[in-house]
């Protein structure tokens, strides 16, 4: 269901946003979520997060225009990515961490673990 | 039905080949295939001289400078052909849809077909240029590798349409080479296609310079988007995540 869903919906709106590609992978202890930003420079990268969900706002260096594209949309301009993600467990929003290289961010976030240790009788 | 019906090649008419290097650039992981494929024949000046059309592709044509074409193409100049697809080719037309091309490759009397592809790499980030590894489906083509000194992929599985186009190129007696840049898992990457098409220039002296296809890499990462998602989406049915595992005969 949601990937019919998502087969369905755009990439971009008409609010000038495009949605990033993103990956979100579970790394046991925590989350991992990266997102492809091209055109995007760290400093132009904002993050937000919850326990449960995470959004990503990144104003590209050079605006996008593309003209003569579709019927509705025949000039259209996107000025930054943009993306909420509901995350699959609830994480520690104060743990996480972000790194941005070469246009990937990466963001790690430590699941809520309680460990109990159990004893082998 | 026919399996000739289920996959037509078009060609245009008064087309002569030349014993043609064929290059296979279809949508597949980091979206090498086609971002190489697609530069080469900008860059070479490749005109249209067919397309490929299934009733198993989805029912969607493409418009470009207000021309109606069908989302895979086939271009050249006789001595070399590219085969670039705009869309996914759906899993359960690889077998009719390599069977009808690889057809028509002996057809046409090509003498080596190359499909690239991409090798994912969970390190891609780290990478400033990707190794091309390549896999020869015969003998001879094998022998010209290590000639050529190329990285061979020496154990592991293959996935996908190009996998099959291997395949069914040796049941033709085609020798084949499918070079596989290190790339992205599930983002597009241009970088890894300029890789690919340098290690080309082993097999095909284009002379065709990279530079811009790097310094264009983000507005074609941008432009790839979708095209990338829908692999993506893709992917599971195409079993690529066995490219992953350890065969158990493994030596």
């Amino acid at each position: 269901m949601e990937i019919e869903r998502r087969m369905l919906k755009a990439t971009w709106g008409y609010d000038g946003n495009l949605e990033p590609l993103y990956e979100v992978e579970d790394k046991e202890d925590e989350i991992l979520v990266t997102f492809d930003l091209p055109r995007v420079r760290k400093e132009n990268v904002e993050i937000n997060t919850t326990e449960d969900t995470v959004e990503v706002i990144a104003k590209m260096s050079d605006a996008v225009c593309w003209e003569r594209w579709g019927g509705i949309q025949k000039k259209i301009t996107f000025q930054a990515f943009r993306k909420q993600i509901r995350l699959p467990e609830k994480i520690e929003p104060e743990k996480a961490a972000a790194s941005f290289k070469n246009g990937i961010l990466r963001i790690t976030l430590p699941k809520i673990r309680r460990k109990v240790f159990i004893p082998i009788e | 039905m026919e399996m000739e019906e289920v996959v037509r090649i078009v060609e245009e008419e008064g087309v002569v080949h030349k014993n043609p290097i064929v290059i296979a650039g279809l949508p597949d992981v980091g979206l090498v295939g086609t971002i190489a494929a697609s530069y080469i024949v900008d860059k070479m000046g490749y005109k249209e001289i067919g397309y490929v059309e299934s009733d198993l592709f989805p029912p969607v044509m493409v418009i470009h400078e207000g021309k109606l074409k069908c989302p895979f193409g086939i271009y050249g100049n006789g001595s070399v052909i590219v085969l670039l697809s705009e869309v996914v080719v759906p899993p359960n037309a690889i077998y009719p849809l390599t069977r009808a091309l690889t057809a028509w490759i002996k057809e046409i009397g090509a003498k080596l077909v190359i499909p690239i592809t991409g090798l994912p790499v969970e390190n891609r980030v780290d990478i400033s240029k990707p190794e091309v590894f390549a896999v020869g489906n015969s003998e001879a083509a094998v022998k010209e590798l290590r000639e050529k000194q190329m990285e061979l992929l020496e154990e592991g599985f293959i996935a996908g349409t190009y996998a099959i186009m291997l395949r069914e190129c040796r049941k033709r007696d085609l020798n084949a080479i499918s070079l596989l840049a290190q790339c992205f898992p599930v983002y597009p990457d241009p970088g890894a296609a300029a890789s690919a098409i340098e290690s080309l220039e082993m097999f095909l002296k284009l002379g065709i310079d990279v530079g811009e296809l790097l310094e264009k890499g983000e507005e074609i990462k941008l432009k790839a988007r979708d095209l990338m998602r829908q692999i993506n989406l893709s992917a599971p049915e195409m079993q690529k995540g066995v490219e992953q595992d350890m065969p158990i005969m493994y030596r």
